[in-house]
């Protein structure tokens, strides 16, 4: 048996006035590979953001247990020190903070990265070649005029300098071109690869998919996860669409 | 050349950083008034630089310009040669230990590229004061770029005035880092007299404590289509003191001209006072004027993306501020103006962060000494 790094129990949430998420239950365990599927609109990026905690959402039941701990009540930033990753589908710009002033900052804060700023800058180096990303972008303000396949770039490089326990791709495909698309899925191979991490890959497109291998397959409709399978699930989503699952949600009722 | 001033024997400027146009005197931000020491020699005194750069305007004002051009005792004079690009800088090294008071000029010729460098550091003795007086003219497709470190302590005040002249097809970069500096005032007017001359201007500030800030930013368009870009931004800490006068001044005749400026100000303290004056005179209709101001803290999208990234909202405070001396070493052409910002960030940030930003910058390698 493997160790379960991630446990969502019974969870429902949402904003303010509006629930998007309804009795979620989701188990990764440590060193997976995991798929979340959905229309548009689904509440797939609402999951990713709730598991990251998000203060613009509101957990009203239900539970979320990482590596051993009880985190529904922790604040993002804690989180993210205890190990999670979330790659934004549409990275903020921070205008005023040059781009290495934050990853030094955001490495320098996490005890296991600690390091000589020499040392640091290296590293640095050796990623942005790997992404094929020039480091001259390291004395450009965060995001700010980047473009989108810039943005998702910079979104790898963090996650392979943090190599957190678990990471959640957002999108992290969408609106790369052939190149770029296959520079980031090599970024999220070598990522598995130096930190057995544990991925939950939210996507529309089975390319990225390629050079992993997915242990878990989700679908999720309407903010409810409708289905679970194996790899092969992916394909059979790719062939024939959603219809299929939002059709068994409606008659079941399940009607947000 | 410095020049130790008498402390004793005052002078009084009344009218520092006036902007271009007076308004009602609601949040009297109309000028700041400095107490100076009177100058060594009595009596009106002459700029000693070429007479064309008595035309120059310079954002402190008159007053201040010709106390400094008195109080200087001596100017200093380059010219670059046409169609050269100048690797070296010009360095205008003001340093608060000596009281340096200067006035400088720089003629451009045209096609000519230079670098201008403006550094404001160390500590007085006591409180003292320094200033520098630059006027600079850009000849026809000339590009200059100016860089300006503000890096001063308790007691000093500073006053820096900057006057720009670019003719046609001239380029004009200006970076303005003020980052300490009891009382300091920078005036600076960039005159884009000729044919899509252009301007683009970042200042980015530091204030904390009970320092005193004051900013007079003037851009007069007088040839057509040409442009600025003006982006301005810091932070006020504790119980610091900001006033910021931002003119565009689209001149009669100036058709397809476009000025554009932005301010950001993150108030980080209690105490903070902040003052903002962005004007955009208009006499010219065939020309786009914009101004956007905000002021505040961190934005929620801003601060989620970095708590996500492990930066609490006191992490991302301290980020700002750090991020301010890595832009400035970043973009310091030369020794002086960096380790002026570098000897600031060790008292503002800690030695520690300070040897970091260094460290991974490149500056411990020992090739700029
Ligand atoms: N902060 C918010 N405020 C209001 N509504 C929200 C908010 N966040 C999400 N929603 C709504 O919740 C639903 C789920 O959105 P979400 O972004 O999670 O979908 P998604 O599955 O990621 O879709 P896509 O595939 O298009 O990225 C949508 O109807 C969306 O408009
Ligand atoms: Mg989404």
């Amino acid at each position: 048996m493997q160790d379960t790094l991630l446990t969502i129990d019974g969870l429902s949430a949402g904003t303010e006035d509006k629930p998007i998420l309804h009795d979620i239950h989701l188990e990764l365990g440590s060193g997976q590979t995991h798929v979340l599927m959905g229309p548009n609109g689904a509440g797939k990026s609402t999951l990713g953001h709730v598991i990251m905690g998000d203060p613009s959402y509101q957990v009203t039941s239900g539970s979320i247990t990482f590596d051993g701990a009880d985190i529904t009540d922790l604040t993002s930033d804690k989180r993210s020190l205890a190990g999670i990753f979330l790659s934004y589908q549409a990275p903020v710009e921070v205008p005023g903070v040059p781009l290495y002033s934050f990853l030094r900052t955001i490495c320098q804060m996490r005890p296991e990265l600690k390091t000589t700023a020499r040392k640091f800058r290296e590293r640095v180096g050796q990623i942005c070649e790997q992404l094929e990303l020039s480091d001259s972008f390291l004395m450009r303000e965060l995001n700010v005029g980047f473009s989108g396949g810039e943005k998702k770039k910079v979104e790898m490089l963090q996650l392979l300098l943090l190599q957190p326990k678990l990471a959640i791709l957002d999108e992290t495909d969408s609106g790369l071109d052939v190149d770029a698309l296959s520079i980031v899925s090599r970024g999220i191979e070598a990522y598995r690869a130096q930190c057995d991490g544990t991925l939950l890959v939210i996507t529309h497109n089975t390319r990225i998919l390629e050079r992993l291998d997915v242990d878990r397959t989700h679908v999720m409709v309407r903010g409810h996860l409708v289905a679970e399978g194996d790899a092969s699930l992916v394909g059979e989503i790719d062939a024939s669409g959603f219809s299929r699952f939002e059709d068994e949600l409606a008659a079941k009722g399940g009607v947000a | 050349m410095a020049e130790k001033l008498a402390a004793n024997a005052a002078t009084k400027l009344s009218h520092v950083n006036v902007p271009p146009a007076q308004t009602w005197n609601y949040l009297r931000i109309n000028d700041i008034a400095f107490e100076v020491p009177a100058p060594v020699t009595k009596g009106e005194v002459l700029s000693r630089l070429p007479r064309l750069f008595d035309a120059v305007e310079t954002g402190i004002g008159t007053e201040a310009a010709s106390w400094i051009v008195s109080a200087s005792g001596d100017s200093r004079y380059v010219e670059v040669k046409a169609g050269t690009h100048r690797a070296e800088p010009i360095v205008v090294d003001v340093d608060a230990a000596a009281g340096t008071v200067c006035d400088t000029g720089v003629l451009v010729r045209e096609g000519a590229e230079a670098t201008v460098v403006v550094a404001a550091h160390g500590t007085p003795a006591e409180a003292g004061t320094t200033a520098a007086l630059v006027r600079i003219v850009a000849e026809r497709r000339a590009h200059v770029t100016l860089v300006e470190v503000v890096a001063l302590g308790k007691g000093s005040q500073h006053l820096e005035g900057i006057g720009i002249d670019a003719a046609e097809g001239a380029m004009v970069d200006v970076r303005q880092y003020a980052l300490g500096g009891e009382k300091v005032a920078m005036g600076i007017c960039t005159n884009l007299a000729g044919r899509k001359a252009r301007l683009t201007q970042d200042m980015r500030y530091l204030a904390r404590g009970s320092e005193q800030l004051d900013v007079n930013h003037v851009v007069r368009q007088r040839g057509r289509l040409t442009k600025s870009e003006i982006v301005t931004s810091g932070i006020l800490a504790d119980a610091a003191h900001k006033t910021m006068r931002e003119t565009i001044d689209l001149i009669h005749g100036a058709k397809g001209a476009e000025g554009r400026e932005i301010e950001t100000v993150l108030v980080a303290g209690d105490d903070v006072v902040n003052k903002t004056l962005p004007t955009i005179l208009c006499d010219e209709d065939d020309v786009a004027g914009n101004h956007g101001a905000s002021i505040g803290s961190i934005s929620p999208e801003q601060l989620a993306y970095l708590a996500d990234r492990g930066v609490s909202t006191a992490d991302a405070e301290a980020l700002f501020a750090r991020a301010i001396f890595d832009d400035a070493v970043i973009h310091a052409p030369e020794a002086t103006s960096r380790n002026a910002a570098l000897s600031r960030a060790e008292l503002v940030l800690g030695t520690e962060i300070a040897r970091d930003v260094a460290e991974g910058l490149g500056l411990d390698e020992g090739e700029e000494h």
